[in-house]
């Protein structure tokens, strides 16, 4: 087969312009799709971290008590009492902060005591004995709180319990060579000198903070809250929360007054209002890329319309001589090749370059290098679907066009 | 003459409904496109109080941890502690000062159809409306006298003293706050600084607190702590006075300085206080005293999301290509008419005449596509409203200068795309295209 | 070489039909040089694009070069005008995007030759136009007369049996007109069977047999002086 390769390019060098503005095109179309999907890539990664939790079948709520003489106490008691007997709830405990929420508690843990040594940041939970089971989290090493490592946590409570359950990634920070069975029972010290135990090692459960370098960092520490506000975070069975959240709200609303009860909101809502951002912006960028496309590929249509329309004399007479239909298509199909050929290779080394950029300024992850030539063969591919319509008008002209005075 | 180019260039455009049709949208959607994120961008990156913001000063000291600066390298915290809040703006040393701080209780209202609802507060000193220039609908700030000897009085927002009193003027009303009679004394007129420049660090693009309040009403009345707190060591003893007496920071703090001198001595002050706390042992750190500007301040905070300056330089591109694409379809337009061109040559149109012909209709397709893509650009911060929520609606509109950049934007560029393509195409011969080939 | 019989060409709208062929019938003997005249509307055209295999015909029977070609699909009719027929245009349709040398390998790429035999065909139908030294120019560079030798080149390269020309002089002043017959007439001379249309009389005088065709059938008898009157009307 006799690809014509040398006189296409030849001819093409003629009109320089024409296929430069395409090339380009192609080159800056691919430079945006690449480092598009790399960005749409590396916030997925960020959403599709495992929070640890049940976040199907989980919700929470807030407890704010305005009433002076509210004994917070009692109620915390009795309505975690209330709400485990409820049908449908799986398990639930008072805590003071929400996974992903956005606003909680951290505090640093250090191996030594001194305030002069770096110390691991981690998010704090304060709840009861039950929280493992309310989670859904495993415990992979040590032992869960019991009702004796429990104490009441108020205002006014200044130090910490002598005993924590840390997250594995936590314990990892803090003791890098030990396995989780050795970390159990290992002293750490909080507010620089104060010890605590660690009891139990749990395999994952996410901070507050979506955004935060420490997500996985999380220790529970066996407080009951007597604060004024609190939160309780509750897991219903499969497939039956939207019930239960409507339960326990009666439940919660008619039996104090006082307090308030508010801001209920299932896990896989405060998951997605913590990902707003993240998922905003793939929504966007997936619309850029595929607007994009469609106007590159028009443009590489329109084109290849007008330059078919502008040979039409040529084609005729290349069919006068001996050309086929498929010869004509070719033709075509082959230009457009070797001009998104020209377009791609540009386009990879714009698009290293812009990450480059992005990643300097932005601090975003480094494209990976297997998105160059994704982007380059979708954009060829792109390219020979667009001209194929066109080329196809070509090999329709007659090759009697050819004896037509002009 | 110009009405004559017009003409032509709707006739021109006219016979080639699919290619015009492309090139305006191309040009509609790489505007759209870019607006879109320019309006957020500029948006977030607006000055909130023009006419003043380069005398408004963001105070900080370092009461850090001696081991550790509060952010690398040597940056000193983002905040206060109350102490030292309450010593500098009780010091006076400012043309104004205010202390601030978030709080917020639980609203208990006399008309039993409304539940108890939490209320955010702000906390701060009288100075702060008249430093920020807050307008009141209704009633006054506070005396300074309630700043050194708190009064249980509260400003209310526009919006609160129409969910509390249906809007009427309530200044003289209570309401109660854990069992605290507060009385209105004065209610603001909407006022929403974009960004919400005076507390950064709770986000630039939240809400107003829904409250105003003596600042020292926070120890008068246990307030808790809203927003960041921020500790690096433990307060000695327990109970609420040694958590607020504590090295604990939760506390912004913003002065005026209406010129150059001014702000020297308020530097030199700040310097003197922080040597007098160390000779009470605190502040164990180096010197590091810092006054920021309004949009300085907003710039080290990175008010502008990264992602929004991504999608800027994105957009920015996606323009490109836009206008790429129309280079290559105008060129293809204006070859269809070379022979036109010729002829109008022959009988005596001069190069330039022609040269105006053309950039007139490459003009006239950019202002087309600018409409469209203002239309678009409309549409776009719908969808950009819609896809990041509260924390972006508002900056997701335009205003006049946007519209107008919009225009400009689209002329501009298409007439840029047109240079080329007209250029070309108004450089043949006179004669070579009379003769059929 | 080539025997028509009773073509008929219908050229069909939905108001009217126009019979562009009727019943034409036509024999070219290997190695003649027939020149077929005709004043405009007589159907020459109708007949250069049936005979080059660029246009099919309604009904009747066209054996070329000893093949039956009436009922080929579009593919097969490809090859052979790319194997058997050398074109010449009347505006020379050369590709003004490609130089001389590109210009004559076009055919010759669709042969399917390999590069040396393309470049070899290419020089030497060249040469023998006069025009060797100037193959990297293009077709803008030269004029119309040269044009018309590069396009003969282009038809020869390919050593086709069969040369069908389309008013080859037509764009041509009388000084060039008369180089390129001298051409053809070489062309003929080495035993290459041409065809030429041309409504002017003096040109067809100059092939080796004159067939006159009017309202789409070949005229048998005609005379000089009845074809030049058409001629100054047609002209």
């Amino acid at each position: 087969m006799n690809l014509e390769i040398g006189p296409i390019f030849r001819a093409m060098m003629r009109n320089k312009v024409g296929a430069m503005l395409i090339m380009l095109q192609i080159a800056v179309t691919m430079t945006i799709i690449a480092n598009g999907f790399s960005i749409i890539q590396e916030r997925k990664a960020l959403m599709a971290r495992d929070s640890g939790v049940d976040i199907a079948n989980s919700f929470h709520l807030s407890n704010v008590s305005f009433a002076e003489d509210f004994d917070m106490q009692t109620a915390v008691i009795d309505d975690l009492k209330a709400i485990r007997e409820l049908p449908g709830v799986a398990d639930a405990i008072q805590v003071n902060a929400i996974p992903l929420s956005g606003s909680g508690w951290s505090m640093g843990l250090q191996t030594e005591a001194g305030d002069d040594i770096d110390g691991s940041g981690t998010a704090v939970y304060m709840v009861d004995d039950h929280a493992l089971s309310a989670y859904d989290v495993k415990l992979i090493a040590g032992r869960n709180f019991e009702l004796t490592d429990l104490r009441w946590r108020t205002d006014n409570t200044n130090d910490w319990a002598d005993v924590l359950i840390a997250t594995e990634a936590l314990t990892k920070s803090l003791f890098p060579d030990l396995t989780p069975q050795e970390v159990i029972g290992k002293t750490v010290f909080i507010n620089n000198h104060e010890p605590i135990i660690i009891i139990g090692i749990i395999d994952k459960l996410q901070a507050p903070w979506s955004g935060w370098n420490n997500l996985d960092h999380v220790m529970l520490t066996p407080d009951r809250l007597a604060f004024r506000g609190n939160r309780y975070y509750i897991r219903a069975e499969e497939g039956v929360r939207d019930d239960v959240m409507k339960r326990v709200e009666e439940t919660l609303s008619n039996r104090l007054s006082g307090r308030m009860i508010q801001g209920m909101e299932s896990m896989e809502e405060t998951q997605r209002e913590s990902y707003t951002g993240a998922s905003g912006m793939i929504k966007m960028l997936t619309l850029i890329m595929i607007v994009l496309t469609i106007i590159t590929a028009m443009g590489i249509v329109g084109l290849a319309s007008f330059s078919v329309n502008r040979r039409k004399k040529q084609i005729g007479t290349r069919r006068a001589l001996g050309a086929a239909k498929n010869s004509i298509i070719r033709y075509f199909m082959i230009e457009n090749l070797i001009i998104s050929g020209a377009g791609v290779i540009v386009g990879a080394i714009l698009t290293v370059g812009l990450n480059m950029i992005l990643v300097q300024a932005f601090s975003l992850t480094p494209i990976a290098w297997y998105y160059v030539p994704i982007g380059m063969i979708s954009l060829l591919v792109i390219g020979q679907i667009a001209v194929f319509g066109p080329a196809q008008k070509a090999s329709s002209i007659p090759p009697a066009l050819a004896t037509r005075s002009a | 003459m110009f009405t004559y180019y017009l003409r032509l260039a709707f006739k021109s455009i006219k016979r080639t409904p699919i290619l015009s049709a492309l090139m305006i949208s191309a040009i509609a959607l790489g505007i759209g496109a870019c607006m879109t994120t320019i309006s957020v961008n500029y948006m977030m990156s607006a000055d909130p109080i023009p006419h003043k913001s380069d005398q408004l000063y963001y105070v900080r000291v370092d009461s850090w941890d001696p081991y550790n600066a509060f952010d690398d390298p040597n940056i000193p915290p983002n905040q206060l502690t109350w102490t030292d809040a309450t010593n500098l703006t009780l010091a006076g040393k400012a043309f104004r000062q205010s202390a601030m701080a978030r709080s917020g209780g639980v609203l208990e209202p006399d008309n039993p159809d409304i539940k108890p609802f939490q209320a955010g507060i702000r906390l701060a000193y009288n100075d702060f409306f008249d430093m920020f220039d807050v307008p009141f609908l209704y009633g006054n700030p506070w005396t300074d006298e309630a700043d050194i000897n708190p009064e249980l009085v509260v400003v209310l927002t526009e919006q609160l003293n129409e969910r509390l009193f249906g809007g009427e003027n309530s200044v003289g009303r209570t309401i109660k706050m854990r069992s605290n009679d507060l009385t209105v004394i004065g209610i603001t007129k909407t006022w929403e600084p974009v960004p919400r420049f005076y507390d950064i660090t709770t986000g630039p693009f939240n809400d107003v607190s829904d409250m105003f309040m003596p600042y020292r009403l926070k120890q008068e009345l246990e307030l808790p702590n809203w927003g960041n707190n921020n500790c690096w060591k433990p307060s000695e003893g327990s109970g609420f006075m040694s958590r607020l007496l504590s090295e604990c920071i939760n506390n912004q703090m913003w002065v005026e300085l209406p010129n150059e001198q001014a702000r020297q001595d308020y530097m030199d002050f700040l310097d003197s206080y922080v040597n007098e706390q160390k000779a009470l042992g605190r502040f164990p750190r180096p010197l590091n005293n810092k006054l920021t500007d309004v949009m300085d301040w907003m710039k080290h905070e990175n008010v502008v999301p990264d992602d929004a300056e991504i999608m800027l330089w994105l957009s920015f591109l996606f323009l490109l290509v836009c206008l790429l694409n129309t280079i290559g379809l105008l060129m293809a337009k204006f070859a269809t008419k070379s022979s036109e061109i010729g002829l109008r040559r022959a009988v005596g149109a001069s190069k330039q005449a022609l040269f105006i012909q053309h950039l007139v209709e490459a003009g006239l397709i950019g202002f087309a596509g600018g409409i469209l893509g203002l239309g678009l650009s409309l549409l776009g911060l719908e969808g950009v409203e819609s896809l990041f929520g509260d924390f972006i609606s508002k900056v997701a509109h335009m205003d006049a200068t946007l519209v107008a950049m919009a225009f400009g934007l689209a002329v501009l560029s298409s007439v840029a795309a047109g240079l080329y393509p007209t250029w070309k195409a108004c450089n043949i011969a006179p004669a070579s295209q009379l003769k059929s080939q | 070489m080539l025997t028509m019989k009773d073509i008929k060409k219908v050229f069909r709208t939905d108001l009217v039909e126009t019979h562009a062929l009727r019943d034409f019938s036509l024999e070219v003997n290997e190695g003649e040089f027939v020149a077929v005249t005709g004043p405009s509307g007589s159907g020459k055209t109708t007949f250069l694009n049936i005979a080059g295999l660029l246009e099919t015909f309604t009904s009747g029977s066209y054996v070329l070069d000893g093949m039956d070609v009436s009922n080929l699909n579009d593919k097969q009719r490809s090859k052979i005008r790319n194997e058997k027929i050398g074109f010449i245009f009347q505006s020379f349709n050369l590709i003004p995007d490609l130089d001389l040398f590109d210009n004559v390998d076009v055919p010759l790429r669709y042969r399917g030759f390999n590069s040396a035999e393309r470049k070899k065909r290419i020089e030497e139908s060249l040469e023998m136009v006069g025009l060797a030294s100037r193959m990297k120019h293009l077709p803008a560079q030269l004029s119309g007369g040269q044009q018309q030798r590069v396009a003969i080149a282009r038809a020869l390269a390919g050593e086709p049996r069969f040369l069908l020309a389309d008013e080859p002089t037509g764009n041509l002043d009388t000084k060039m007109a008369h180089s390129v017959m001298d051409l053809l007439h070489e062309i003929n001379a080495n035993g290459t069977t041409i065809v030429m249309v041309t409504h002017d009389m003096h040109l067809a005088k100059q092939a080796g047999r004159n067939i006159f065709v009017r309202d789409g059938r070949v005229s048998e008898l005609h005379d000089v002086s009845q074809s030049e009157a058409t001629d100054a009307i047609s002209a």
